[in-house]
């Protein structure tokens, strides 16, 4: 009870709120106007009445029948201002039909605004990023970098203090599943737990090194790529049949693990075929190109589905590097923003050179068709490149100069071919861009519509209002397209990299600045600090795109480190945490949660790359797929156990285990995936093979390297899981439990027996079956808990 | 305009006002969360969205029976004696210039007649074909709609049009929607669940996408229930795990979660608890639900209903099992109407699967008082051609510009006709029904105004009937 009486004093002791600050314009105005006058009153011509657009300062001051929806500095002069308060029916905006309503607040800002004079501001997202200076703080103890004195700043303006920073084992277990995907280990959590107080600043900034530059941070990062570029294993329509690509998500995880410049990684993933003496693997990068959903569902008409491969690939280049949603402008001009139909097919018209006709000729068969292996698995979908694995790759090359040296001295070759031979042969094939020598034309299709032809031809090129690219008679190119998207000066570099620090910020604070990972047009949420998504943008530019540098910026600022805990006065105050008092809770994604179980097992397999992994699976779970029909083998070998990250994607099918834990089915850009706590959820925890396997090979170690007494033991447990041993309460609960399995197992020995046969790993002989599995009641009770799967 | 993730769970605001031990008044509390208390007291904690239905409802759920691979208008519910007269002549090019076709781009058209009679059945004298007798016998509780057009023409996208209103992956399916809207009436069962059944030939392959909750929370989406093997995923105890184990297990971690939670104040361990409940539950209610065995001989006889068959008949008892239980959207798919060739032997297949399970399903229904608040339509995700498609014996192809579906119950006017297509059933001509004007009247029945049913996406305000304006079918309602 005094906890709460404190925070009720606290709350009442808060500053009331001071007088209003100017009205913003993209701030307070924007998001009104966009939402519930731009459908109308917006960008887009063919819908627009009464021809007023209140989207730009000229259509909203020009006057129509003697009247200007505004009148700068004279609200009760502006035609806006009295519809919206009018109270006749017919008279009222919004409509009544539109079913859009303002509020009262909405109502006033909108007044307030046009009595300051009404000025417009370009949409905040497409000023480029200028840099701020650092803002002044009172408490100039707090901020260890510059990313503090924003935070900070902020909330001194909102009579608030940031949270203290968390306890260690928090702080170890955030940082390591924020940049690995995977939690501590009870030796690494001892090692940080022992470090001296006075040494702590040190021993944070050699943990956040280490965790960096581990093989596991690029395959972390590429879990979150995957989504954004929609990477699977099945072609996602109709048959959903496997194709090559598995190479691909391998480049990127070395890639990011080798901190690859994101400029050079962008024209690898949407050019690599396309750059100078491209080597292999930026060609297996240009796969990016062939990640889309694909068909060849008989009756397929290639016309139609090249219309819809051209918006697919519109939609996720515009979303993964601009965060723009220009897919919108398929059918007619954006709504709410400067987006039109032409800049889609503009687009569009970058990838026309993307070779993949052969597929959607073969489906039905007639002139022109190749024999394609279409109803096989995997589908063929030329054009496809042989990819050793990197050891292969080496040994290739020593044997092709062997080759040479061996003819020329016209010795024996029959071994040097057979090595060969069976290189290619072990090597896997992966989906790549070839470009064609002749581009299809591109039409803009009136209404979206492929049958259309009468639609104007278009030529590859960046949306009007950002610019335009200097290629003079040339075609631009995709490899125009990358540099673009990169260049800070002449392109959208600064959009670009706004949207990504928004992403990596998302990644370590739970939510971006601007909640909208994949919406910064008018429509979209203007970030919380601007001025600090701005320094954040300038200097990833600056930086020469340096992605661990931007990552090691904000890990090792104090806002990172805060406690996620909130008082209810805060909670109060700032629901949505969107002024930073306070660090992010949340459960971890699917992949994370598998790993998190199989690591503290020991079961976790950390082979990188290869082909995908085959987890148990429920029977019968393909049984909806044809053509061919589908039978699931589970991997039978350490496979088994390998990270989330390579689990086999199967678009129509994900792998309940994934589905349940909110994966995305990645037939679009998923910049954000929901974070739900169902039942079905609940029951994957309880009752997956992969949860008990997991918890019975623990509860083998509990065993064997936990000690001698049952609290011992408990203890040891916790600390594997939840890095932390167990308290009074929770070790007699547990114990509990334990009491009870046993006294189960030791009547039904055959019970045990079935539990110990879950999964393939053998349970140690030298173990008293009853003990092990009575243990393992424990460890699944531990593996069930919030506490394991939080991120905090 | 709802943002999907906006409402706080009502075991939230319980946990609240429960665990805090704090005494608020109700209006700070409100305050406090930004929500209105009236939505707290309701006692089920999957509760829908505040001021829904917006008007009385004429139905409390929906059966939606998808024959998937889309059966022929033109032999089962749309007679057109000119289509007999042309049969084998070439296709007048009036029809089909500039339409799009499937499998026979570049193929000479010719017209294919009926493959079957039609006869006028019940008070009504509805005409449905010989394929149907069953359903004959029904002309007067069902509502059929010959005017129905859609705007894809293969398979996978046809269904996700059908049942997300558009063709883009990743958008929620009606049945979401609607559980998303109007909240479950189910503690143990999840408020949209799906069945697909065994039987038919060369099946159209489905994709979960067509129940998904596209954005939706994951709480909404369709859950699949199977005939064979576990009939939910996971839904059984591991090997060695006795029922008595498991649920001091469920206990235990009810109680760790809890202590923590005194510490932490997490308010998403309410949620999480609860789902922990209802999973537990599951673990016996699905079992039980599936287990139609104890039913009455005489009721597995109505449906011809075999246990454990996996049948569209038993997932026909089923669906009014799960519509007893209180399950909002029960969808059944069965595959194998896709007849580009030998039509007729495959008619008489899918028919004999379907034909009288559906009856059944209605008259049990009806028998027991609950066709008046369930709302049952029928239907596939198109129409096949007036033209003849020879793959084998004569067939037809995919069709998109008129074809026919049907509503039963839940304020439907039982016997109604709506709708035509022309002479040879290629265009719908008159009161067209497009499919979002079938959604909008799904989601009226169900007391729901589609123009009102929005979800914030990537900016947008999203609907299930997309931007177009759409109609109400209000001639087939009663």
């Amino acid at each position: 009870m005094i906890r709460f009486t404190a925070i009720l004093t606290c709350l009442a002791a808060m500053p009331a709120v001071a007088a209003p600050a100017p009205v913003e314009f993209n701030r307070d105005i924007r998001p009104i106007l966009s939402d519930k006058c731009f459908f109308c009153h917006g960008p887009d011509a063919t819908e627009r009445k009464a021809d007023l657009r209140l989207d730009t300062a000229a259509g909203a001051t020009a006057l129509l029948d003697g009247h200007a929806a505004i009148v700068p500095g004279q609200p009760e002069k502006s035609a806006l201002i009295a519809r919206i308060t009018s109270t006749d029916e017919d008279e009222i905006m919004p409509p009544p039909e539109s079913h859009k309503t303002l509020k009262p607040a909405e109502i006033d800002l909108l007044t307030r605004w046009v009595k300051e004079g009404g000025t417009y501001s370009a949409p905040w997202a497409y000023v480029a990023p200028r840099k701020h200076p650092e803002p002044a703080v009172k408490d100039t103890a707090w901020p260890a970098n510059w990313v503090d004195r924003f935070v900070l700043s902020r909330l001194e303006s909102e009579g608030l203090a940031p949270s203290p920073q968390t306890d260690r084992v928090t702080l170890i277990r955030r940082l390591s599943f924020d940049l690995t995907g995977l939690p501590p280990s009870s030796r690494a959590v001892e090692d940080f737990l022992a470090v001296p107080e006075d040494q702590f600043e040190t021993a944070w900034a050699v943990l956040v090194d280490e965790l960096l530059k581990s093989p596991r941070h690029g395959e972390r990062l590429a879990a979150y790529w995957l989504d954004l570029v929609r990477y699977a294993d099945t072609v996602g329509y109709h048959g959903d049949q496997n194709h090559n690509i598995s190479p691909y998500r391998d480049r990127i995880v070395e890639a990011l693990n080798a901190n690859m410049p994101f400029d050079q990684f962008t024209r690898e993933q949407l050019a690599g075929d396309l750059l100078p003496a491209s080597t292999l693997d930026q060609k297996v990068a240009s796969g990016y190109n062939r990640l889309l959903q694909t068909s060849h569902e008989g009756g397929v008409q290639a016309k139609e589905y090249l219309a819809i491969y051209a918006a697919d690939r519109v939609r996720n280049v515009s979303n993964v590097w601009m965060g723009s949603t220009l897919g919108c402008a398929q059918c007619h001009d954006h709504k709410y923003d400067p987006y039109t139909a032409r800049d889609f097919y503009s687009m569009a018209a970058f990838f026309a050179d993307v070779d993949e006709v052969d597929h959607l000729i073969s489906a039905n068969g007639g002139p022109g068709a190749k024999k394609l292996k279409l109803n096989e698995l995997p589908t063929e979908r030329p054009p496809e490149i042989a990819v050793p694995d990197r050891l292969d790759r080496a040994r290739f090359a020593e044997l092709e100069a062997t080759l040479v040296r061996q003819t020329a001295a016209g010795q024996a070759v029959n071994d040097t071919q057979t090595e060969i031979d069976a290189i290619k042969k072990r090597s896997r094939l992966s989906m790549i861009a070839v470009a064609l020598a002749e581009p299809r034309i591109t039409r803009v299709l009136p209404r979206g519509n492929w049958l259309d032809d009468s639609g104007e031809v278009v030529q590859p090129a960046v949306p009007g209002f950002l610019g335009k690219l200097d290629t003079g008679e040339r075609r631009a190119t995709r490899l125009d397209l990358a540099n673009w998207f990169t260049d800070a000066k002449g392109g959208a570099g600064g959009l670009t990299a706004r949207v990504f620090a928004n992403r990596y910020w998302y990644l370590l604070f739970g939510e971006g600045l601007s909640r909208s990972l994949d919406d910064f047009g008018g429509q979209g949420e203007p970030p919380s600090h601007p001025e600090l998504l701005d320094n954040l943008a300038v200097s990833y530019v600056e930086s020469g795109w340096d992605t661990r540098a931007l990552l090691q910026l904000l890990v090792t600022s104090r806002a990172y480190r805060q406690s996620s805990m909130v008082s209810l006065a805060l909670r109060e105050r700032d629901p949505e945490n969107r002024l930073l008092a306070r660090q992010a809770r949340h459960r971890l994604p699917a992949e994370m949660m598998r790993d998190t179980a199989l690591a503290v097992s020991g079961l976790l397999v950390l082979d990188a790359g290869g082909p995908s992994a085959r987890p148990y699976q429920p029977d019968g779970y393909y049984k909806q797929l044809n053509f061919p029909k589908r039978k699931y083998a589970a991997d039978s070998d350490a496979s088994q156990w390998r990270r989330g990250l390579y689990v086999h994607w199967q678009r129509q099918y994900l792998h309940p285990m994934m589905k349940a834990m909110d994966a995305p089915s990645r037939e679009e850009c998923t910049a954000q995936r929901p974070r739900s706590n169902t039942p079905s959820a609940a029951l994957v925890l309880l009752n997956d093979p992969t949860f008990v396997e997991s918890a019975r090979v623990l509860a083998a170690r509990v065993v064997a390297e936990g000690g001698s007494s049952v609290a011992e033991r408990i203890d040891f447990a916790c600390r594997e899981i939840l890095s932390r041993p167990a308290d009074g309460e929770e070790r007699q609960l547990l114990e509990k439990l334990f009491t009870a399995a046993r006294a189960e197992y030791h009547s039904d020995p055959a019970a045990a027996q079935a539990l110990l046969g879950v999964g393939l790993k053998a349970a140690p002989a030298n173990i008293d079956a009853a003990e092990l599995a009575s243990w393992t009641a424990v460890t699944r009770a531990l593996l069930n808990l919030s506490e394991t799967f939080t991120r905090n | 305009m709802h943002s999907p993730d906006a409402r706080i769970p009502l075991l939230r605001r319980r946990a609240f006002l429960g665990q805090s031990g704090l005494s608020v008044g109700a209006a700070a509390l409100s305050s406090l969360l930004g929500r209105d208390l009236a939505a707290a007291a309701t006692p089920n904690p999957t509760a829908g969205l505040p001021n829904f239905p917006h008007f009385k409802p004429r139905a409390k759920r929906v059966i939606f029976l998808c024959m998937a691979g889309g059966p022929s208008h033109l032999e089962t519910f749309d007679y057109k004696p000119k289509l007999d007269e042309l049969d084998g002549k070439p296709m007048p090019e009036s029809y089909t210039k500039g339409q799009p076709l499937a499998q026979l781009q570049g193929q000479a058209l010719k017209v294919q007649g009926h493959l079957t009679k039609f006869q006028r059945h019940g008070k009504s004298g509805q005409l449905i074909s010989d394929f149907l007798p069953w359903h004959g016998k029904m002309a007067d509780d069902i509502a059929i709609i010959r005017s129905l057009v859609t705007e894809q023409i293969n398979h996978d996208p046809a269904h996700t049009f059908m049942n997300t209103g558009t063709a883009i992956s990743g958008r929620p399916s009606m049945g979401a929607w609607v559980n998303y809207g109007l909240g479950s009436l189910s503690e143990n069962l999840p408020g949209f669940v799906v069945l697909t059944s065994t039987g038919g030939r060369d099946p159209q392959p489905i994709a979960s996408r067509q129940w998904a909750s596209g954005f939706l929370p994951s709480r909404y989406q369709g859950v699949e229930f199977n005939a064979s093997g576990d009939p939910v995923h996971y839904v059984r105890n591991p090997a060695g795990i006795s029922a008595r184990q498991q649920s001091a297990l469920v206990d235990a971690v009810k109680s760790l979660d809890r202590k923590r939670n005194a510490l932490l104040e997490n308010p998403e361990i309410d949620t999480r608890i609860a789902a922990y409940e209802m999973a537990f539950r599951m673990q016996t209610s699905v079992p039980e639900l599936m287990d139609i065995s104890n039913e009455p001989q005489s009721v597995l006889d109505l449906y011809g209903a075999k246990p454990g068959d996996g049948s569209f008949a038993s997932n026909c008892l089923l669906a009014r099992r799960l519509a007893e239980r209180g399950v909002r959207f029960i969808h059944l798919y069965h595959r194998g109407w896709d007849h580009h060739g030998d039509l007729v032997k495959y008619m008489n297949v899918c028919c004999s699967h379907t034909d009288r399970p559906t009856w059944a399903l209605l008259t049990d229904l009806k028998q027991r008082g609950m066709l008046d608040d369930t709302l049952i339509v029928w239907g596939g995700e198109f129409g096949r051609t007036p033209m003849f498609q020879g793959k084998g014996g004569p067939g037809r192809d995919h069709h998109i510009k008129g074809f026919s579906m049907w509503m039963a119950g839940g304020g439907v006017k039982g016997g109604a006709s709506h709708g035509a297509t022309d002479d040879l059933g290629y265009h719908a001509v008159q009161d067209i029904v497009h499919v979002r004007d079938l959604h909008a009247t799904m989601l009226h029945q169900l007391g729901i105004d589609d123009m009102r049913f929005t979800v914030r996406h990537q900016g947008l305000d999203m609907r299930l009937t997309g931007v177009e304006k759409t109609r109400v079918v209000k001639e087939v309602l009663a």
